[in-house]
């Protein structure tokens, strides 16, 4: 490989990514411009009784989400700083990051249900408590999950930062000057280690919150419904027969991401004002604050506790026909759910192909790259990747849908592969461009010098060098394939079904035991591949 | 003041790296430690400090004016230190790294004394700038003022002329010395150069384990 590489000319290098991702992305992008000269469009959206409330609760749940989220993390990261448990931490969140956000919000919603484990095991009785929390009008269940299940990826963007930052043990020497001036740990933490980490938090912060205030599967499953979040209103619209019905969804999908845009750019702004004038609080004098250990211990341990609990229940649930309300175990036990998702698997295997071949196209398309160009053009490329995941997804997917449209590729298996690739190699190649770029090229001159073919030394040294970032990008790339919803289900056109598409219109009916199987098989393949990827990638010396 | 060790002694993974010693450092007076690497140097200061991490463990007791700092974090010993690297913090000015570990009272007096000491090492002028557009004597002579400003009560180096250019090093050691002797406090520094040793100073020897004068 490494010698046809070689072979290669950087255009040769770059033109299947560009071929494959970054121009149909690009092109989808633009495609939404139309939609800015279509009055009919703009009048349907202007007299919609729902538009401001609803962006009001998308808003709400996005933003309450992210800072719920950061929070979370904060205190966790503070307290269980330079601590042993930091090792299970890293992995703990990484299963967290690989759980599919519908399976989780499957799971969670029967957990908090007024009939849900949680309301048998603390409010008992005969009848279920008066409980509003599933699709409660404040969207305060979708915020709480989306803030649960944020904090993994926020944890595992934060636990990167640091080990970048105390890649030569620096951090830790600062961390114990500090100490000697005088400063506890939880002072050390606030005042030497947060100022420099959050600047590396910044775009994961801005993709928690877009992500959260645009949500559309998490939000059918448990977010409001009178009004409903924005995107659930867009994603109504887009899903409409009537084609001016579609364009006033994506009318109202450029309004969302113009909202969020000055959203997060005023709040950068604020920050950027108002930190400066926090600097006198850093040098106010030694303080012997302690870490916050037992409250990250708490959070922690609360948060890892209902993921968990989401998920086992989905197990439970799957093979429980009926349930009824006090009972703290279910009566009886039978595979009929299963059985009948065994008869319907096609969704099933339609998942798991799209995702082994995003991921594995994905990882090639990035080698592929990274090895033929110069690094300073890997700018272009991941400035492309960040503003996909920076994006509403609605966006990106309604205009992926104009174009593919236009193009004949709706309704076709390379349509819904190349749906599936444009988020899938995005994470790929940020995952990567750090681990890839830093790789010392020394070590394969002397691989060379040593007379050994440049294939060999390829695959021998820089792949072996490389293999845990390798695998943990198609482990990631995986994953977020088999959690697409809003791209399959707009690229499919009815024609194929995978299975986030059957888990959401499952959770809209009655069958739960169903409704818990296939969350459950949305959920295992990514665990699984997460599992694999750590197992493997462990470094051989330790 | 004075820092006494006694009966110190420090394993690693239970074998003993250093066998048990006794010894007492006067206030002004700097004690230097030389030994090849591996020899557990730098951990008898991590040891002193009161950061000491696994796999090494150590017995014994470590006194400061007579308090026992048995049990104590690091940051209520109030002993300084200074590394190889100068470890001014990257996202504070020169003046706020002086100001971090300077005792909480009366702004404008702590201000004063930052500047002052500043003025005093020659480096007035440079309050405002970040870390990194010092030279790296300059930064080095921060990293002691910085030390030195949050009034301990003993002082720790760890090589701390190791990463300097030789030009650079008898101006730096002139000053550090200085500085300490000034404060009136021990101070034990560790080192394989013995061009470190100051003048006319105690010399100790770390060798097969044991701590004997030179």
């Amino acid at each position: 490989m490494a010698r046809t590489l070689r072979r290669l000319t950087p255009a040769q290098g770059a033109l299947p990514i560009i071929v494959l991702w970054a121009l149909p992305l690009a092109a989808s992008v633009l495609m939404l411009l139309p939609a800015i000269a279509e009055p009919d469009a703009w009048r349907q959206l202007q007299s919609h009784p729902q538009l401001w409330s609803a962006l009001v609760l998308s808003l709400a749940t996005g933003g309450g989400a992210s800072v719920l989220a950061l929070l979370m993390s904060v205190l966790v990261l503070a307290g269980l700083d330079r601590s042993r448990a930091l090792p299970q931490l890293q992995a703990l969140a990484a299963a967290g990051l690989a759980l599919p956000h519908l399976a989780f919000a499957i799971g969670f919603g029967f957990l908090i249900m007024p009939t849900g484990l949680i309301a048998r095991l603390i409010e008992g009785g005969t009848t279920p408590p008066p409980w509003v929390t599933v699709q409660d009008p404040w969207g305060l269940s979708l915020m709480l999950a989306l803030a649960l299940k944020e904090l993994p990826f926020l944890l595992i963007a934060a636990l990167a930062a640091l080990a970048r930052g105390d890649g030569t043990g620096r951090l830790t020497q600062e961390r114990r000057v500090a100490a000697s001036l005088g400063h506890g740990a939880g002072s050390v933490w606030l005042r030497v280690v947060l100022p420099q980490l959050l600047p590396s938090l910044r775009w994961p912060l801005v993709i928690v919150f877009v992500y959260g205030a645009t949500v559309v599967d998490m939000a059918l499953v448990l977010g409001p419904t009178q009004p409903p979040t924005l995107a659930v209103v867009i994603w109504h619209a887009l899903n409409h027969a009537d084609a001016t019905v579609n364009g006033m969804g994506l009318a109202m999908t450029l309004v969302l991401t113009s909202v969020l845009a000055a959203l997060v750019a005023t709040t950068l702004l604020l920050l950027q004002v108002t930190l400066p004038r926090l600097r006198h609080w850093l040098c106010a004098g030694p303080s012997l604050l302690a870490a916050p250990r037992g409250m990250a211990v708490v959070t922690g341990t609360i948060a890892g506790l209902l993921m968990l609990a989401a998920i086992l229940l989905l197990a439970l649930l799957s093979v429980t026909p009926r349930w009824p309300y006090p009972a703290l175990m279910p009566p009886a036990v039978t595979f009929a759910a299963w059985t009948t998702l065994g008869s319907s698997a096609a969704p099933l295997w339609l998942s798991l192909l799209l995702a082994a071949m995003t991921a594995l196209v994905a990882l090639g398309l990035a080698l592929l790259w990274f090895e033929t160009q110069p690094e300073g053009r890997d700018r272009w490329l991941i400035g492309l990747a960040l503003a996909t995941l920076a994006l509403p997804q609605l966006a990106v997917a309604g205009g992926q849908y104009r174009l593919f449209l236009g193009l004949g590729l709706t309704g076709t298996l390379p349509g819904l592969f190349l749906a599936h690739l444009t988020p899938v190699a995005a994470y790929v190649l940020i995952i990567l461009q750090g681990p890839y770029r830093a790789f010392d090229s020394r070590y394969m001159m002397a691989a060379r010098s040593l007379s050994v073919p440049a294939s060999t030394a390829w695959l021998q040294v820089k792949l072996s060098l490389l293999r845990a970032p390798v695998l943990t990008a198609a482990a990631i790339g995986f994953a977020v394939s088999m959690a697409q919803f809003v791209p399959a289900q707009l690229i499919a056109a009815g024609r194929y079904s995978t299975l986030p598409m059957e888990a959401v219109t499952l959770s809209a009916g009655g069958n739960r035991p169903l409704t818990a199987a296939f969350a459950l098989c949305l959920a295992a393949p990514p665990l699984a591949a997460f599992l694999a990827a750590s197992l493997l990638g462990r470094p051989r010396w330790r | 003041m004075a820092l006494s060790l006694e009966e110190v002694s420090i394993r690693l993974d239970g074998h003993t790296l250093i066998k048990p010693f006794t010894m007492r450092l006067e206030k002004g007076v700097i004690v230097t430690l030389m030994g090849p690497s591996g020899s557990g140097k730098s951990t008898l200061l991590s040891f002193i400090a009161g950061d000491l991490t696994a796999p090494f463990n150590a017995t014994g007791a470590v006194t400061l004016d007579g308090r026992n700092l048995d049990g104590l974090p690091p940051e209520k010993r109030r002993i300084g230190r200074l590394f190889q690297d100068d470890l001014l913090f990257p996202h504070m000015s020169v003046a706020e790294n002086l100001l971090f570990g300077m005792p909480r009272g009366q702004q404008q007096a702590r201000h004063a004394a930052m500047t002052a000491a500043l003025a005093e090492a020659g480096l007035a002028g440079f309050a405002e700038r970040p870390p990194h557009t010092l030279s790296g004597g300059q930064r080095a002579r921060v990293a002691l003022l910085r030390s030195l400003l949050a009034s301990p009560g003993a002082m720790l180096l760890d090589e701390p002329f190791n990463k300097l250019d030789a030009d650079l090093r008898a101006g730096l050691r002139d000053f550090v010395f200085r500085h300490i002797a000034a404060r009136d406090i021990p101070c034990l520094m560790v080192t394989h150069d013995r061009a470190d040793v100051p003048p006319g100073g105690r010399l100790l020897l770390l060798g097969r384990g044991e701590v004997r004068d030179a």
